[in-house]
């Protein structure tokens, strides 16, 4: 077990197995850190921390290590960094944000259940982006922060194990095979930093959607830094921001000399999902009657319309998203046994999450790769099309797209030709293999002239977007539509990613219920081959 | 504890004459006091009166005093239905009636093309018709100053001498935006939202939080803008505190950042440094311009905004927050007893947006309104 997962100092994850939780309060045994040191200590690397070598350390010039390490500060609460920063005269632009999963949850209705307040607080130099995030709790019972090297260009990720401070890797060793996916890259998965509640309604977060309830008698409402709380709306435009510009460093370092490094590292990102954005619809739950409006559910849940409408600009001619009557979704929470519950806790809501039918949907991060390969010419974007259009239903955790990575070399390849030769490749293949195999649908989308693909894209995703309209207006077709959903939730529920009992509702369906998958026709069908990539 | 003597200008703008500035403050004191009442109950119920809502002119604001800010996204919540970013970009940009958020803006382009500028306005509709009736001249300068110098006095007066708030300068995405026309873009439906919100109401034995059950049970505003309901959200938490709230002074909506995380100039320069307030005090800015110096070499259009250049207004008005500013006081004093039911027409109809005519409301009548142009709560807007 990693050094990440054994320190006491990190978030409460109630959504983990138990034998990881009890770890925690068994962790001390690396005990005896120095004050005054910074240590390094990256998951998968380091057997633990050890003290950063003196080359290692010159070389960070991130604000954490400019305003404290290096000049011999080390401060233990979240209090202290950001008064250390105001006091340095850096980065005096503040911004704090609330989240709590709990926190939509009336307080005298479940007095047992923990809140777990966190904090995010972001720091800028006037009029420009963040370069300093810190993720910490009211008691900063952990504190954990991403600093911007503008040197390196990367963020370095620090933690603190009192008395002293762990560098637990930058943002590159998220790539790295023996660090990928642990300690903090399980969240922090491309290296950059993570919000994934990015988009309206936020769940979870104080937002103009929400604000976090609070008993009358919360120490909370005294602290300084609740006082401060704005909305989760400025928020994502941050970590947009900040994704964004670790994609284009990344970007600019991987292309060396007219080869593409790693471009598996690239293109797992266009055809599997890496990571996920939790969406939802804007409709508090509570408020969905029998009769009442009709109910959008997350255009991201139909399609990866963030890549394929706003970044490839498929012209589509439908104008609004599929809306389903909302007396169907209301039946369906009593229907399938919806539930809000957290053992640790021993807490339990019938109902749905507070915002209606949170889905995972295509991750940011994973479209800004694409977004930016294409805008730099490094990926056709009729080859991002093709690709995203194989399977396109399902746009997130699709083992037909994620089949088409045996394609992908592991070696340096040609920038120039990189995107034609894989499109060749998988093309060839297809000849030999049945129509309905991945390889040949992606050659048929290959097929389609270079005039013609976005049209062409554009007119099945039309089609398609009006037979799932029409299906779930109907009372089958939701409820297969609320069985797919539940099927998406449970694999991002196998993810890392999920630290939060209440993050996600619980069913009835059945724990081994099989996996589904959305058909062009509209239909919900049982995925027959592979799970989550 | 103390009160103040009158109502200023929204902004501390200085445009107002004394008589101007009696005006305004007669008009903010008056639609207070007409929300404190709330409607007649012969025709609404459970909606009046609303106790913990005071005029800061007539009762004290105890030394507790807090301030509290609302702030929302600019961009219109309702369009957000949109297949696409582009698709929803261009409806915002068509119409300033589709600008709904207290916050609506015009574009300047180059030929039709490529965008030099976009003007950004909060001002009230109501404050211009004060302005305008009682210093006329004024008025047309200042016309003059941010539109344009081609604007004439016949084109913002009519043939009575009546001020048209929605004149051929003020009633496009193209031409400029002096100030807020959008119907439901007033503050007199500010007052009246902010005022209906801080009853509290427990149905069924529970009280009520969230935002959308409070506006769906309390019916002050239009449940799928970004404002509405969350005014009305974080209004209705500090009612739940027992205290007693007023809308700061000056009342008025004001800008609150211009964020410009993602974007990026194609000389490196701080793209936030184009943002310029052009009218409203320090703190309380009221119009706003993003725009490039000439000489720079580039224009607003060759600004990107998450890798895409800047093809619309709208998107920036993603970037662009407004609020509005709210003071509690005597917290954990207030005896007033909640609503035990939601808001209903007393003949038993359902109270839906546009179902019934603005008289059943606040009529916030004021100093030389025409009563087509008077404000309404935005409880009547479809």
């Amino acid at each position: 077990m990693s050094l990440w997962d054994r320190t006491p100092e990190r978030r409460r994850a109630t959504a983990w197995p138990a034998a990881a939780t009890a770890a925690v309060a068994a962790a001390d045994e690396d005990g005896g850190l120095r004050p005054g040191t910074l240590y390094r200590g990256v998951s998968g690397v380091d057997r633990g921390p050890v003290p950063m070598p003196v080359g290692q350390f010159a070389g960070l010039r991130d604000p954490m290590a400019m305003v404290f390490f290096r000049q011999g500060r080390w401060p233990m609460t979240l209090e202290e960094v950001l008064d250390g920063l105001t006091g340095a005269g850096e980065l005096p632009a503040q911004s704090v944000y609330l989240i709590s999963e709990a926190g939509q949850i009336p307080p005298d209705e479940a007095p047992g259940l923990r809140r777990d307040f966190r904090f995010a607080i972001s720091r800028a130099a006037p009029g420009r982006d963040p370069d300093l995030l810190v993720s910490s709790d009211p008691g900063s019972v952990f504190l954990q922060v991403a600093a911007w090297d503008p040197v390196s260009r990367v963020f370095n990720y620090y933690m603190r194990i009192s008395p002293a401070w762990v560098w637990t890797g930058d943002s590159w060793s998220s790539m790295a095979p023996e660090s990928r996916g642990k300690g903090c890259f399980d969240s922090h998965v491309n290296g950059s930093v993570v919000m994934k509640e990015l988009k309206q309604p936020w769940s979870n977060w104080q937002s103009m959607s929400a604000t976090v309830q609070l008993a009358p008698d919360d120490p909370l409402r005294d602290n300084p830094l609740y006082r401060q709380v704005i909305g989760a709306e400025r928020l994502e435009l941050t970590v947009k921001g900040l994704v964004s510009r670790w994609t284009t460093a990344r970007l600019s370092a991987v292309v060396d000399d007219g080869m593409v490094a790693h471009p598996d590292h690239l293109l797992r990102q266009l055809f599997t999902s890496t990571t996920v954005n939790l969406a939802s619809t804007s409709t508090q739950s509570a408020t969905v009657m029998s009769g009442d409006r009709d109910l959008s559910q997350p255009l991201g849940f139909w399609l990866n319309a963030d890549a394929l409408l706003n970044d490839l600009g498929l012209p589509v001619g439908m104008e609004t998203v599929p809306t389903a009557p909302a007396s169907l979704y209301a039946d369906s929470l009593a229907a399938f046994g919806f539930r809000l519950e957290e053992q640790v806790s021993d807490f339990s809501q019938p109902g749905d999450t507070f915002f209606a039918f949170v889905v995972p949907e295509p991750a940011y991060e994973d479209n800004d790769v694409v977004r930016q390969s294409v805008e730099k010419s490094l990926m056709p974007a009729r080859f991002a099309a093709c690709a995203l259009m194989v399977d396109f239903t399902n746009p997130v955790f699709s083992p037909v797209r994620a089949h088409l990575m045996r394609y992908v070399p592991t070696a340096p390849v040609p920038a120039s030709t990189w995107c034609d030769d894989i499109a060749s490749a998988v093309v060839a293949a297809a000849r030999i293999l049945p129509a309905d195999s991945p390889e040949a649908e992606f050659a048929r989308n290959w097929a389609v002239p270079e005039a013609d693909w976005p049209g062409v894209f554009a007119q099945r995703v039309d089609v398609y977007l009006e037979k799932v309209t029409a299906r779930i207006r109907t009372a089958s077709g939701f409820d297969d539509c609320v069985r797919l959903a539940e099927s998406r939730r449970r694999t991002f529920k196998d993810m890392r990613l999920n630290e939060f009992a209440l993050t996600l509702p619980a069913t009835d369906i059945p724990a081994d219920a099989p996996r589904l998958r959305m058909n062009e026709d509209g239909t919900v069908g049982v995925v027959t081959t592979g799970g989550s990539p | 504890m103390t009160t103040i003597n009158a109502y200023g200008p929204p902004g501390r703008l200085t445009d107002l004459d004394d008589i101007g500035k009696k005006a305004w403050h007669v008009f903010i004191s008056d639609s207070v006091d007409q929300a404190i009442t709330g409607p007649d109950p012969a025709e609404v119920l459970h909606d009046s009166p609303r106790p913990q809502f005071y005029n800061l002119t007539k009762t004290d604001t105890a030394a507790d005093a807090v301030q509290a800010a609302v702030t929302w996204t600019a961009f219109p919540n309702r369009l957000k239905a949109a297949i696409s970013d582009r698709q929803r970009w261009q409806r915002a940009d068509a119409s300033r009636d589709v600008q709904d958020e207290y916050c609506e803006w015009s574009v300047t382009r180059v030929g039709g093309g490529k965008i030099t500028r976009v003007t950004f306005t909060c001002e009230g509709p109501e404050y211009w018709d004060v302005l305008a009736q009682t210093n006329p001249d004024k008025a047309l300068d200042i016309y003059r100053a941010h539109i344009g110098p081609a604007v004439r006095r016949s084109d913002l007066f009519g043939p009575n001498g009546r001020y048209i708030r929605r004149n051929k300068w003020n009633d496009s995405t193209t031409q400029g935006a002096m100030h807020l026309i959008q119907q439901s873009n007033t503050l007199g439906a500010e007052i009246e939202l902010a005022a209906a919100a801080t009853i509290r109401r427990v149905i069924g034995g529970r009280e009520l939080t969230g935002a959308q059950e409070l506006i769906a049970c309390a019916k002050y505003g239009v449940p799928d803008r970004n404002s509405d309901p969350h005014i009305g959200e974080v209004v209705n938490s500090i009612a739940r505190q027992k205290a007693d709230i007023a809308l700061s002074d000056p009342v008025g909506i004001y800008f609150d950042d211009l964020a410009t995380d993602g974007w990026s100039t194609p000389d490196g320069s701080a793209p936030k440094s184009f943002w310029t307030v052009e009218r409203g005090d320090t703190g309380f800015p009221v119009r706003a311009v993003y725009e490039v110096p000439a000489g720079r070499g580039f224009a607003v259009g060759d600004i990107t905004i998450g890798g895409r250049p800047i093809e619309f207004g709208a998107q920036i008005a993603d970037f662009v927050t407004v609020k509005l500013t709210a003071t509690a006081c005597r917290l954990g004093t207030s005896t007033a007893r909640p609503q035990t039911a939601c808001v209903e027409l007393a003949a038993g109809d359902d109270v839906t947006p546009g179902a019934f005519a603005p008289g059943a409301f606040s009529a916030h009548g004021y100093l030389g309104t025409h009563p087509d142009q008077a404000s309404r709560s935005t409880r009547l807007v479809a």
